[in-house]
Parts: C-alpha cells; structure tokens; sequence
C-alpha cells in the first residue's frame, strides 16, 4: 500500500495507471510527470522510493485536479446556463447538447448532461 | 471555456462574424425600441453590451438583453428554434 495525494494504491499497480485515476490527469499528462521524475513507463507503485513518492504528492498538489477541474467544468456549464443559452438550456434539461437526435438512445447525455455535472 | 475551443472555432485572420446592425444609442429616459434582427449567426460584440435585441427564430422574435458575459457567442444562441416536447395526457 502506497499513499500518493492521501489515495491508497496497490503495489502491483502501474506508476502511469495510478496517475491516471486522478480526474484531470490523462495518458499524456501522467506521462509527461512520469518524464519530470525519471520514471521508467513501466514502473510499479510498489517499487518507487519514498522521495519520488513525495515529489510526486508535491507535484499533484500543485495542478488543479479532482474537485479544482470538476468546478472548471461546472462553471462553464453554469456560465451558459445563467445567461440562457440554448446549450445552457439542453444541459439543464439532460438532453444532447450538440444537435443530435432524440428519438432514442441518448443515455449518455441523460447520465452526464446537467447544471452540477460530476464528471 | 477552454481558449482552445475558442481559437478553434474561426480562423484568426476572418475576425468575427459582423454584421451590419442598425444599433442606436438612446439617451437615459427615453423609451428603448428594441433592435429587430434575423442575422442569427452575428457575434456579440463588446459595444453591444446593454442592448436590446429582437432575435428570429423562424417563426417570433425572442426579446434578448445582451450582458457582459454574453460577448463573443452568437445572437441566435439566445433565440431556441425547437419547442420542447410535453406529453399531452388529454
């Protein structure tokens, strides 16, 4: 068990995985850290020493992640909202936002689309 | 929003899309006529700001006040062409 930002990871799990499940951190981003600290792509969580692992943290808390991300995106769907654009109106009404049809099929948008978006 | 999908939406050298409205300032106190327009695809301009505008949707112009966060989307973001569907239970 290894703590990197107060989240516990197995120590079979991938460096760049562990990153990866941090919301706002994709395969490039966490590549590119991986890239920072001089950590081999195929490195386990398990296997890195306890510096890294605190420069990592360091690192992580420094960029905006997680909930820091998650407002940015809320707001800009909040911003459209509030000045009664026809996107604001279709997020609000957990509808496709971007033109496509109705008639069937729109589950993602009904899990997704709405004012208080949670990821 | 993103200043990529900002960048990405027109090209730099085009500038916005302008059209020639006729906008009319009116002194504090005297009654507002609103702009009436159909050029849906114009671009809020920073001196529009305040303005009352008349948007077409097809069928009747929607009343649309523009504020300060409105600049840089279209007039007929503000205007919806589609009436929403509600199930008529008799």
């Amino acid at each position: 068990m290894v703590f990197i930002l107060g989240v516990n990871f197995q120590e079979q799990k991938l460096v760049k995985k562990a990153l990866e499940t941090f919301y706002a951190l994709g395969p490039q981003k966490s590549s590119r850290i991986l890239a920072k600290y001089s950590i081999h792509p195929m490195m386990k969580v398990g296997s890195l020493p306890q510096r890294t692992i605190t420069a990592l943290t360091a690192e992580l808390s420094s960029m905006t992640i997680e909930n820091d991300a998650r407002k940015i995106v809320q707001d800009n769907i909040k911003r459209l909202r509030d000045i009664g654009t026809v996107r604001g109106r279709r997020h609000a009404m957990g509808l496709p936002v971007r033109g496509q049809k109705t008639r069937n099929q729109i589950q993602t948008a009904r899990k997704l689309n709405r004012v208080e978006r949670r990821g | 929003m993103q200043p990529t999908r900002c960048l990405l939406k027109r090209s730099a050298w085009k500038g916005p899309h302008i059209v020639p409205l006729p906008i009319v300032r009116y002194e504090p106190g005297k009654k507002v006529v609103p702009i009436r327009t159909q050029a849906r695809a114009a671009t809020i301009l920073p001196n529009f700001v305040g303005l009352k505008f008349q948007v077409y949707n097809g069928k009747v112009y929607h009343d649309v006040t523009i504020t300060e966060n409105m600049v840089g989307h279209k007039l007929g973001e503000f205007s919806p062409t589609r009436k929403p569907f509600i199930y008529n239970k008799r």
